[in-house]
């Protein structure tokens, strides 16, 4: 295995061995994985080969059924309270934006430190703000989401995790339903967000993102990882059959920009 | 034959308070029947299973009773079983509010089944609590969405009130009844009736689809 660029960051979450099951479906078949701080770890795969399964094990949305996730050296803890606190840290953005259509733009990112972080309704507001003028939408504030395009709710789908100053973001593909002209106003953000030290997790179909802000690459495939690595080894000489495979199907031949 | 309308001038009065009384009781119903309406949703949906089963066994037994049972049955059963005698009011008032409050139920939990998993997720995925996340995010959805609805139980449930007339609530119904059987002026009291419920009713709806308008989500 090469070389681990950000391997001197601590390591933030660890799986191992986890195992998650449908009923008689096994999504996820033993999965071992490090996230070190500062790191982007790209989960990429056919679908249904469990990344986001493991995605949404990672902030307990789902409960695994063997093996073990640690957060920051610590077990999932299974005490709703404690597992809130948790979930708090991590900041987690969804395929189809699950912003809160009830809610301005505003309100949707202050909705977390108002009801979650208790601040009061001006530091909230004042906290939104500042979140959606990183994503850029300062112009935005009193929208609705359904008045703004899929790429401005994904920006303040964002904006509404930061606002928590998670320390770890969870992306379950971000881009999967996006019109391809709004696609790259998503990645931007999520590119200065990478470069700005954030440690992230982030399944993605986008190959040239993972190949260019990813720091670490995990293959999967029928709920196994079958080859992880930084990103030149699985892109450009990949060891396993099953990642040639799936990069040929995407018609991945090198990077094309 | 001959009309005289002159009858309901003189009556004036006491039709006016009668018809307080009718709102009157279409508002305390509602006060009682949408928040308890909410509570035995929430039961239904997300509490531990025998009580889930009885607030189950609750909706099916009280909406597919005929409301004027209930009433009879309130007006009976009550005072024996309670060992309170309740006024004419206050035990009309029971019976409505047990009977929309199992309405407001099933339209509750429509309302909120009808909100994506994703949006109590993307609620829970910040920290927040399950409360939290109904109470904050997936409800309010689920109200604006089944506004209509409630609505339409309003402006049923006012006219419904007209039903807790056989126990003597001194509303509309009752009332002018009462007046017909003292003038013999049936068709004047009919009509005076009719129009009062209509000219009161009407508005309702079309205030409730202004809300609906007003309040409404789009996604």
């Amino acid at each position: 295995m090469s070389r681990r660029a950000k391997e001197s960051g601590a390591t933030i979450i660890r799986y191992r061995g986890v195992v998650k099951r449908y009923g008689a479906f096994e999504a996820l078949s033993g999965v071992d994985l490090d996230v070190h701080a500062g790191e982007v770890v790209c989960l990429i795969g056919p679908s249904g080969s469990g990344k986001s399964t493991l995605l949404r094990c990672t902030n307990a949305l789902e409960t695994i059924d063997g093996g073990a996730i640690e957060f920051e050296g610590a077990r999932l803890p299974r005490d709703e309270r404690a597992l809130r606190e948790v979930r708090r840290r991590m900041g987690m953005v969804f395929q189809s934006f699950e912003l809160f259509p009830h809610l301005t733009a505003l309100h949707n990112v202050a909705e977390g430190p108002r009801t979650v972080l208790q601040a009061r309704r001006a530091e909230a507001e004042n906290r939104a703000r500042a979140m959606l003028a990183k994503v850029g939408l300062s112009d935005k504030a009193t929208s609705y989401p359904a008045a703004l395009s899929g790429g401005q709710q994904q920006r303040v789908a964002i904006a509404r995790a930061l606002a928590m100053e998670p320390d770890v973001m969870l992306f379950d593909e971000p881009t999967s339903a996006l019109d391809p002209e709004t696609i790259g106003e998503v990645l931007s953000v999520m590119k200065a967000l990478a470069d700005e030290g954030m440690t992230m997790v982030v399944v993605t179909h986008e190959m040239t993102f993972a190949r260019r802000v990813g720091d670490w690459v995990a293959v999967f495939d029928a709920g196994r990882i079958v080859e992880q690595g930084p990103p030149r080894q699985i892109f450009d000489a990949p060891t396993t059959e099953r990642t040639r495979d799936f990069l040929s199907h995407l018609g991945w031949h090198g990077e094309t920009l | 034959m001959n009309f005289d309308w002159s009858v309901v001038g003189a009556h004036r009065h006491a039709l006016a308070a009668a018809t307080g009384t009718t709102v009157l009781l279409t508002v305390a119903t509602m006060a009682i029947a949408v928040p308890c309406g909410i509570v035995v949703a929430s039961v239904r949906l997300y509490a531990w299973a025998p009580l889930r089963a009885m607030a189950t066994a609750y909706v099916e037994l009280f909406r597919n009773l005929p409301l004027i049972l209930l009433v009879y049955w309130a007006f009976y059963v009550l005072p024996i079983a309670t060992d309170v005698g309740l006024s004419p009011f206050a035990t009309g008032l029971a019976a409505l509010a047990l009977n929309v409050t199992a309405y407001n139920a099933e339209t509750f939990r429509a309302g909120i089944g009808s909100i994506r998993r994703g949006q109590l997720e993307a609620a829970m995925a910040l920290g927040m609590s399950r409360t939290q996340a109904v109470r904050r995010i997936v409800l309010p959805q689920a109200v604006r969405r089944i506004l209509p609805v409630l609505a339409s139980t309003w402006v049923s449930l006012f006219k419904d009130t007209s039903l807790v007339s056989v126990i003597a609530v001194p509303e509309l119904a009752y009332v002018a009844m009462q007046i017909r059987a003292q003038t013999f002026r049936v068709l004047e009291m009919l009509t005076a009736m009719a129009a009062i419920y209509w000219l009161l009713g009407y508005p309702q709806a079309k205030l409730v689809d202004w809300i609906q308008r007003r309040y409404a989500v789009t996604e």
